[in-house]
């Protein structure tokens, strides 16, 4: 397993693809201090009576959004790519354990997707903090680090799912373009659905999405999300490991089944 | 040693391999031949474990593809030289492999130098040529010094001297007593290249053969200023004569050495001995002319 993980973090490494969306975050950093230096602009330019009706969404969370974005990508690719040139026979000819290689690439961008997603809200935390200073500008949370950081870690947890169900969501269509088509359907238009349910299966179901996960893991809700908040955090953290696993699972038996 | 037991492997209600057994020895280079849908590359993809056969067995040193540890350091494999993502070096492409079957990393930079790869181990793939990326397939199933190499259409897209270093390269191989298959649609390069000849068509064997039983020398051309005094000399020592087109004589029957002497003991000039074997793409085409006229399945 060691091998099938050392091999497959090599090939990451060098995919292509890998350094685009990991440039692109770090894009998507450098576009939320744009942001707070804008918002920061703003606010000075507000007489100081009218400057509480100024609203800028959390700008970690913001990124995080951004971010999982990017390492949905990265999961698809991670696994797609092998299928679009052939590859992937070559990987099964190398590693004859497709359960292996199904987990080891899920090993490998599980952390990747998770470390790259703590820096890009970290980072994005310490360039708003820089930034906008002690104004206390409405949507910005003031609170310390450590105060913090149960969300932060919770937004990094949800970005590693989504790149593992981008993964799996791959191996299972073996196209990039079923599988994005299918991650966006259940990340976007899912929630729209779901919303227009009539309550209270609106809020039952809309706690369980996806999007919705990482808010209930941290206690601290979904304010601006279309998603519910019926969950506790350790229920929501169940929920969470359930989207990997469910698509996991099913991955694992069509790789042992199919043809490759 | 390949064995291959009794293989059958379907696509729908398309029978690919059907009933299919052979055995690929050491020490020598066996061609695999077929038309195109005979079942080659699918036979192969089996004994590589990618494709499950619906009954039967394909087994490489004894076991099945799938139970050995390391299996590039036991079989060498190039089924789609195509079949790389184009982003990677050479380097970043073997290294993976190696690390995933615990070669060196020596052993990586050995055999990008052997294929003649050195130049560019740090170019990104995407910009080769067919034949550099055989080359870098090649490498990679020499990657692990295995004993068994099964190599599909490896010419393809090569150059003259390409085509010319694979076929040393693969009798060397063979000739170290390594098992060495190998698929190709060229026929002269087969004759040249191979000792051992498997054929399949539909997905069954039509020949498991040494080469040199199938290309065997069918008669003797021979010229000669007296011809027709020659003639009746070859009849008289038991050979077979036919006049052919041309003023030569077709000799069956007796060798070259034999027609030298009994031109000598009659003191009749000769121009011309030539020993005339059916070339391989004659007696292929012969043996897969009942199948090609009923279309190509999988």
């Amino acid at each position: 397993m060691i091998d099938a993980l050392a091999a497959e973090w090599l090939k990451l490494r060098t995919l292509r693809s890998t350094s685009v969306v990991l440039g692109v975050v770090g894009v998507v950093v450098a576009l939320m201090a744009l942001l707070a230096w804008y918002a920061v602009h703003l606010w000075e330019g507000l007489p100081p009576g009218q400057r509480d009706r100024l609203e800028v969404s959390s700008l970690p969370e913001l990124a995080n959004w951004l971010a999982s974005l990017c390492l949905a990508v990265l999961g698809v690719l991670a696994c797609s790519g092998e299928y679009g040139t052939g590859m992937i026979r070559t990987t099964f000819t190398v590693l004859p354990s497709r359960g292996r290689v199904l987990a080891a690439k899920a090993g490998v961008v599980a952390v990747v997707s998770f470390c790259t997603g703590l820096a890009a809200v970290l980072a994005t935390w310490a360039a708003g903090r820089l930034i906008i200073g002690y104004r206390p500008i409405r949507g910005q949370s003031a609170e310390a680090l450590s105060r913090q950081m149960p969300l932060f870690l919770a937004l990094s947890l949800s970005i590693a799912m989504f790149a593992l169900l981008g993964l799996c969501l791959a191996a299972i269509t073996r196209s990039a373009v079923a599988a994005i088509a299918t991650l966006v359907a259940v990340w976007y238009v899912l929630p729209i659905i779901v919303n227009n349910v009539p309550a209270p299966w609106n809020e039952r179901i809309g706690s369980i999405l996806p999007g919705a996960l990482a808010g209930q893991l941290a206690g601290t809700g979904n304010p601006q999300s279309l998603g519910g908040e019926l969950l506790s955090p350790l229920a929501a953290l169940a929920v969470m490991v359930a989207w990997v696993a469910v698509p996991y699972a099913l991955a694992a038996v069509l790789l042992a089944r199919r043809d490759a | 040693m390949i064995e291959v037991r009794e293989l059958t492997k379907r696509f729908g209600r398309t029978v690919a391999v059907d009933g299919l057994t052979f055995h690929v020895k050491p020490g020598r280079v066996t061609g695999f031949l077929g038309p195109n849908g005979a079942g080659k590359s699918t036979t192969m993809r089996v004994v590589l474990g990618l494709d499950r056969p619906a009954s039967g067995e394909a087994l490489v040193s004894g076991r099945r593809y799938d139970r050995i540890r390391h299996p590039m350091r036991e079989v060498g494999a190039l089924l789609d030289a195509g079949a790389v993502q184009g982003g990677r070096t050479p380097l970043a492409h073997l290294s993976w492999m190696a690390r995933a079957n615990r070669i060196g990393r020596d052993r990586v930079v050995s055999v990008i130098e052997q294929v003649g790869l050195a130049g560019v181990a740090r170019k990104r793939i995407a910009g080769f040529s067919l034949g550099m990326r055989q080359r870098l397939g090649i490498a990679a199933a020499l990657l692990g010094d295995p004993a068994v190499l099964l190599l599909d259409e490896p010419v393809n897209g090569l150059d003259p001297d390409g085509v010319r270093w694979i076929r040393d390269l693969l009798r060397g191989l063979a000739a170290e007593g390594r098992t060495v298959l190998l698929s190709s649609h060229l026929m002269s390069e087969m004759e040249l290249t191979a000792d051992h000849l498997v054929i399949i068509g539909r997905g069954r064997l039509i020949a498991d053969t040494p080469m040199r039983e199938l290309t065997a020398v069918r008669d003797v051309l021979v010229r000669s200023s007296r011809a027709a005094d020659l003639a009746a000399a070859l009849s008289a020592a038991g050979g077979t004569v036919t006049a052919e087109d041309g003023g030569g004589l077709s000799v069956r029957g007796l060798d070259p050495t034999e027609i030298g002497d009994l031109a000598a003991r009659h003191a009749i000039p000769l121009h011309e001995v030539t020993p005339r074997g059916a070339s391989l793409e004659e007696t292929y085409m012969r043996l897969t002319a009942e199948l090609t006229g009923g279309g190509a399945d999988r």
